[in-house]
């Protein structure tokens, strides 16, 4: 077997080997590379600047602990922010396995930031039905959510004083890590009942949601690690998204080099096995 | 030994289980995904139980008399009935609420947000374009919403529809046009590509982090010597296995 | 019979299909009303169909193990994690805190549920990689654009790549916001116009397959 052949047929373990120390290493030994910030993320940032204090925010927070790594970080990071411009928020969850992280989240910022729950936030939780959630949301929030996360009746809440469905929401952003996330939230939500709605997203659904971001659908994009670490920048608090960024500048680099070498040896291998092709042709003559 | 040592150390075992994969399927990943399942299903049926049955159904039935709500409760009693073969049958009056809700919600929803608002965004642009004081062009390539991006997005746009419109023959000026869309598609298939990598690398960031934060000393290193523990134990599987064919044949 | 097992659901289905499509521009308060007495119905609903799933899931395991089929012991793990989980959430009260403090349940959830379902997703990074090495080749001229698309992207979304050269954070911003968006648009016209196809079939009796549950 020639070189190519051989390189072309290695062991997968090597490569899971390489990845793993491209990986590791970044995050033991950091560098610290800057970050610019892309008008996408800069633009949801400067919209929760301009709400005035005590505007309702409500944070839809649309993940299991499978998108933890790059959707948590988003999450803190919003959260920080609206409880520095005191702003009302209302946090929900439309995935059921991500109840308990948003609450940990929620309850983990707030006494943070020493925000009072019941008077500058409440955690309504999980309901099942998906978009019949924000349907529900949108026509009635008490009938959606009759009681919060702790059981306390909903009806009577300061936070929620002057709220009575989502039209009276100044601003929504839905952290979504698929179905239903950021694009429910339009279609079901802002489309008939007119609230200001921005999005987070995974880096596999981010692609997906441009053209929303274009039509002004929604009215800024956080994506993916790379979106969070841009808004940990923003907000001034950095945290493991700007911390994990040295790691997947390497990665993607481990993986540029990989295709790379893989398009090499496959070229290679190719001209050999033409180059081989044309020789009994020439003997022949 | 408090919960939160014990907790750290669990979780760090767990990972490192799930890890051992990577060097070939081995009975501790077995173990570590079918007891994945099984919690996962657990924190599904308590979660059911508070949010539907305690905060939906019972709580407004019976404290706040909404005797209504005993209609969709039936309903979704039929539903399960799908599960008994001679009533399955019954089950069909579940599926088809569920399903002509869902559709008629759906349907004028879809068509005004991803239909007429994308088509209306493709076209206003190009309308902007002759103001109050003739025709202006905006040539900014790195401004998405320039006049020179506003047409490139209506070739993609037009030229990717078109691609995937089967229908008729991709022949003659039809085949440019096919061809570019195939081009955008590409194009846009590759940034997927990017992105994802992105995603999925970040994913195992995260869980590195976790793995690292535990193996700090106040939790009695457990990244350390479960880290040794899993090879150790991977290593004797890998030797039993080696010497068990024999004796089967 | 006919009537009650097949005609009757396909009447209701297009009963309340065309009513709900209807609903969307009537904006009488009567209208407002039947919607969220609906989605409140929807909802509840939405929680048997869930327990329809996990009783599917405990069947499938619950043969595995009566019949002793290969790896039948692992179904008893899967049963013990599903009992370990709902009695720690019973005496919890279905709470992962608790004025502060983790409960059991919580426990649970984040030193079992959290790292096993991350780490099942992060082991696809590695699976990335191999099948990227094994088959991202420029076999083609289209091929040869995706590749070339996809190292841009992968360049300009990370420091090292802006820091090393800037261009290509500019040229992925233009790739991702100016083509992308465009294609991604096509396919969700296209993707949606299918989408109210099928449900325009489904409410007119013409798509039957999500009736299910019996011969006829």
């Amino acid at each position: 077997m020639t070189l190519s052949e051989r390189m072309l047929k290695i062991d997968r373990r090597i490569i899971f080997l390489v990845i793993g120390l491209c990986t590791l290493l970044p995050l033991l030994y950091p560098v610290g590379l800057p970050i610019k910030i892309s008008p996408e993320v800069r633009s949801i940032y400067d919209y929760i600047e301009s709400l005035p204090e005590r505007s309702v925010f409500l944070l839809s927070i649309d993940f299991d602990p499978a998108s933890k790594p790059e959707l948590h970080p988003q999450a803190i990071a919003l959260l920080r922010h609206a409880f520095r411009k005191n702003l009302r928020v209302v946090a929900m969850t439309l995935w059921v396995s991500g109840t308990g992280m948003a609450d940990q989240l929620l309850t983990q910022v707030a006494k943070e930031m020493g925000k009072e729950d019941g008077k500058d936030y409440v955690f309504l939780g999980w309901s099942s039905g998906g978009t019949a959630v924000i349907i529900n949301m949108g026509q009635d929030l008490y009938k959606a959510f009759p009681s919060d996360y702790g059981g306390k009746a909903t009806k009577g809440i300061p936070v929620l004083e002057g709220v009575l469905s989502l039209k009276d929401v100044a601003y929504a952003i839905s952290l979504g890590a698929g179905n239903p996330g950021v694009e429910a939230w339009y279609v079901f939500g802002k489309d008939k009942y007119k609230f200001e709605l921005g999005g987070g997203c995974t880096g596999v659904i981010a692609p997906g949601l441009y053209p929303l971001l274009r039509s002004g659908q929604i009215n800024g994009l956080i994506g993916g690690l790379r979106g969070a670490a841009e808004y940990e920048s923003l907000v001034g608090h950095k945290g493991r998204a700007v911390a994990g960024m040295d790691a997947q500048s390497a990665t993607h680099f481990a993986i540029i080099v990989l295709v790379a070498m893989c398009n090499l040896f496959y070229f290679s291998l190719r001209q050999q096995q033409g180059r081989s092709r044309e020789l009994p042709v020439k003997r022949g003559h | 030994m408090d919960a939160t040592t014990l907790g750290a150390w669990v979780a760090t075992g767990l990972t490192l289980f799930i890890f051992s994969f990577l060097y070939k399927d081995n009975p501790l990943f077995k173990l570590a995904e079918h007891l994945y399942v099984g919690v996962s299903l657990g924190y599904h049926i308590v979660k059911i139980f508070d949010s539907v049955v305690v905060n939906l159904i019972y709580k407004p039935i019976v404290e706040q008399g909404e005797i209504a709500l005993l209609i969709p409760v039936a309903i979704g009693f039929l539903m399960l009935t799908r599960y008994v073969p001679k009533a399955a049958w019954m089950s069909r009056y579940a599926f088809a609420f569920i399903v002509g809700v869902g559709s008629g919600l759906a349907i004028p929803r879809t068509i005004s947000s991803f239909i007429l608002k994308q088509i209306e965004d493709t076209v206003r642009p190009l309308v902007s374009m002759a103001g109050g004081d003739g025709l202006t062009f905006s040539m900014n390539l790195l401004n998405p919403a320039s006049n020179l991006n506003a047409i490139i997005i209506l070739i993609g746009v037009s030229s990717v529809l078109f691609y995937f419109f089967f229908s008729i023959e991709h022949s003659g000026p039809g085949k440019v046009v096919a061809r570019t869309g195939i081009v955008f598609l590409m194009i846009a298939f590759g940034a997927a590509f990017g992105y994802t990598v992105m995603a999925r690398m970040s994913l195992l960031i995260g869980r590195l982090t976790d793995l690292i934060e535990f193996s700090d000393a106040s939790y009695g290193r457990p990244t350390l010597w479960l880290a040794i523990a899993t090879i150790g134990a991977l290593f004797l599987l890998g030797r039993r296995s080696s010497s068990s064919p024999p004796q089967s044949e | 019979m006919i009537f009650l097992r097949r005609r009757l659901p396909l009447l209701i289905t297009m009963i309340t299909g065309l009513l709900f499509a209807g609903q969307y521009y009537v904006p009488h308060p009567s209208s407002e009303l039947l919607l969220t007495s609906a989605t409140k119905w929807l909802q509840i609903i939405g929680g048997f169909a869930l327990v329809l799933g996990i009783t599917s899931l405990f069947h499938q395991h619950a043969v595995k193990i009566r019949r002793q089929e290969a790896g039948w012991g692992y179904s008893f793990v899967l049963y013990a994690g599903v009992f370990v989980t709902v009695a720690a959430g019973i005496f919890a009260r279905g709470k992962e805190s608790f004025e502060g403090a983790m409960t059991g349940f919580g426990w649970v959830y984040s030193f079992m549920l959290v790292p096993l379902q991350g780490t099942m997703f992060a082991i696809l990074a590695f699976f990335i990689a191999s099948a990227a090495y094994r088959s991202f080749r420029a076999r083609s001229r289209e091929a040869a654009v995706l590749l070339v698309a996809a190292v841009i992207v992968m360049m300009g979304r990370v420091p090292l790549g802006e820091y090393l050269m800037p261009l290509s954070g500019d040229v992925s911003q233009w790739i991702l916001n100016v083509l992308n968006a465009s294609v991604r648009r096509a396919i969700l016209i296209g993707v949606s116009l299918g989408a109210i196809a099928l449900s325009l079939k489904i409410i007119f009796g013409v798509e039957r397959s999500y009736l299910g549950g019996g011969k006829e």
